[in-house]
């Protein structure tokens, strides 16, 4: 079953999964899923545990390749063994980890700085938006300590802030509210939807359904139901 | 001095601090033992190296004092007359130098090794023994000897030949034997650091998957991690290096050492050069080590 989720800002199809299927040990995990995510929309992606969530978007971020069927990010189909473009199109996207995977020898600022580096930018350039970005997902108190002692919230918002130093066009979050409080979920809802009226492409999985009917009162989206093994748009009555 | 501290960083002699903490994390005591092994593989380099120079600049110098040498024996009881003559002779030879007759002293001191002091030569039928020094090539032999055949009969021309060659092949070996444990070395430091290579990428191997997660280049990984072995060997080497330098400089002045003096100790500077050169290019096996290790061991991560 192909998925179409309609056309926002122009035709620019962000994300397109062509007959993708997927499996660990033998076992398949994903079988023909086909989804096209267009520009600036706002996805969320659920489903029970084990559905495949995590798996697919994996897939997107390109951190598994598929068994079967074809991946396009930004319009490029994806060459498998072509490790410059990867990277190339990982620099598209800010990814938030369900385990934050945030580096423990760097502090909150030096992890949320990162991608920065990475992509070759001069720190002493890009110091105040690392600020003014350590400030805008409230961490500024926190912005020298480690990793290890930040509470699952702080994490939460520090990877948030990582995924988006670099302004990329699609950000995709694992979970993003799975270990913190509800309060403080919807803090980075609020964010998310924040960054989606900055234009950026929002894709989120998550199993909490009161975080999607809370998005749907702030922002236009759409949800994706991962269930048999198969991509579903889920009905309106979420 | 902006841009040689550039390429310095980019090649990972110099921390790439301009961007934030080390990628890297630090690591615990073991990572001395990086540093610790590049000082004694530098400190054994310049040793071997001075050594090899030392053993077979000698032998060259052997070799190149008994090129100018040579004797011309006259049978035993050949009379002063005899020897005054062929002194003469020898004085008109185009070819040598100058000759002179061996006192007995001399002869005597000659002889000691084999027959102990104060042995009575006297008795003993030795022959007449002229230090000759010879110009370029030497005289023509074949009519020297003719000459002498009508003044001395059986004056034996010694050019030294059958000591020359030996000296000159153990030059040759001593060399062979300098460059191969030189190899050695070499061989050792580089398999060392790709060593010490190999297992930092293991133990940080979550950490470069993360950064190939949020896009970063293997490049940039390799950077950071030879940088980070390569500044342990360089401190190793140096260290080693400067220690090799001073064992060499503080040898004692008499003995066998003072025999190997001229050669081994170029001098201070000669010696600090000879330091600081085994030091780069320690530095430089590590540095191509590491960088060869990290892009196959990443290659094998993809």
């Amino acid at each position: 079953m192909q998925v179409l989720t309609g056309v926002l800002n122009g035709n620019l199809t962000v994300i397109s999964l062509d007959r993708i299927s997927f499996g660990y040990d033998g076992r398949a995990t994903l079988e023909g899923v086909e989804v096209t995510i267009p520009a600036g929309s706002f996805h969320f992606l659920t489903g029970p545990s084990g559905a495949g969530k995590t798996t697919l978007l994996k897939l997107i971020h390109l951190e598994h390749r598929p068994h079967k069927g074809s991946i396009a990010l930004f319009g490029e189909n994806i060459a498998p063994s072509d490790a410059a473009q990867r990277t190339r199109l990982r620099r598209r996207i800010g990814v938030v980890f369900q385990d934050f995977r945030l580096i423990d020898h760097m502090s909150v600022a030096d992890n949320i700085a990162l991608p920065l580096r990475l992509q070759g930018k001069p720190m002493a350039t890009h110091r105040e938006d690392v600020t003014e970005l350590v400030e805008w997902v409230g961490l500024t108190e926190r912005a020298d300590a480690l990793p290890r002692t930040l509470s699952a919230g702080e994490k939460q918002r520090a990877a948030i802030a990582r995924a988006v130093i670099t302004s990329p066009e699609l950000i995709i979050a694992d979970e993003p509210t799975g270990n913190i409080d509800a309060e403080m979920g919807m803090r980075i809802l609020r964010l998310l939807v924040e960054l989606n009226r900055l234009g950026k492409t929002v894709l989120v999985a998550t199993h909490d359904l009161g975080l999607i009917r809370a998005a749907k009162s702030l922002v236009q989206a759409r949800t994706l139901r991962l269930s048999e093994r198969r991509l579903l748009l889920a009905a309106s009555e979420l | 001095m902006a841009a040689l501290r550039s390429i310095a960083a980019r090649i990972g002699l110099l921390p790439d601090d301009e961007g934030g903490p080390p990628i890297v994390p630090p690591s615990g005591w073991s990572a001395w033992l990086t540093t610790l092994t590049a000082g004694a593989m530098a400190f054994l380099a310049l040793l071997t190296i001075a050594a090899g120079l030392a053993a077979g600049g000698l032998a060259e110098d052997w070799r190149a004092d008994l090129a100018e040498a040579a004797t011309l024996r006259l049978p035993a009881g050949t009379d002063a007359a005899t020897v005054a003559q062929v002194v003469d002779l020898l004085r008109a030879t185009p070819g040598i130098a100058s000759s002179r007759p061996l006192d007995a002293a001399e002869q005597a001191a000659l002889l000691e090794p084999w027959l102990g002091r104060g042995a009575a030569l006297d008795d003993l039928p030795l022959p007449v023994m002229i230090d000759l020094r010879v110009l370029g090539t030497g005289p023509d032999v074949a009519a020297l000897e003719a000459n002498l055949g009508l003044t001395a009969p059986g004056a034996v021309y010694d050019d030294h030949a059958g000591v020359r060659a030996p000296l000159g092949r153990a030059a040759e070996e001593v060399r062979r034997l300098a460059l191969a444990g030189t190899l050695l070395v070499i061989v050792a430091a580089a398999s060392m650091v790709a060593l010490a290579a190999r297992a930092s990428l293991a133990a940080n191997s979550e950490l470069v998957r993360i950064i190939r997660l949020i896009g970063g280049e293997d490049a940039f990984i390799t950077r950071a991690f030879v940088g980070r072995v390569v500044r342990r060997t360089a401190l190793g080497a140096l260290a080693g290096a400067a220690l090799g330098a001073a064992a060499l400089a503080a040898l004692p002045a008499g003995g066998a050492a003072a025999a190997l003096a001229p050669v081994l100790l170029p001098g201070a500077e000669g010696l600090a050069a000879l330091a600081a050169a085994v030091a780069l290019g320690l530095v430089a096996v590590g540095w191509a080590a590491a960088r060869i290790t990290l892009r196959v061991t990443l290659r094998e991560m993809e």
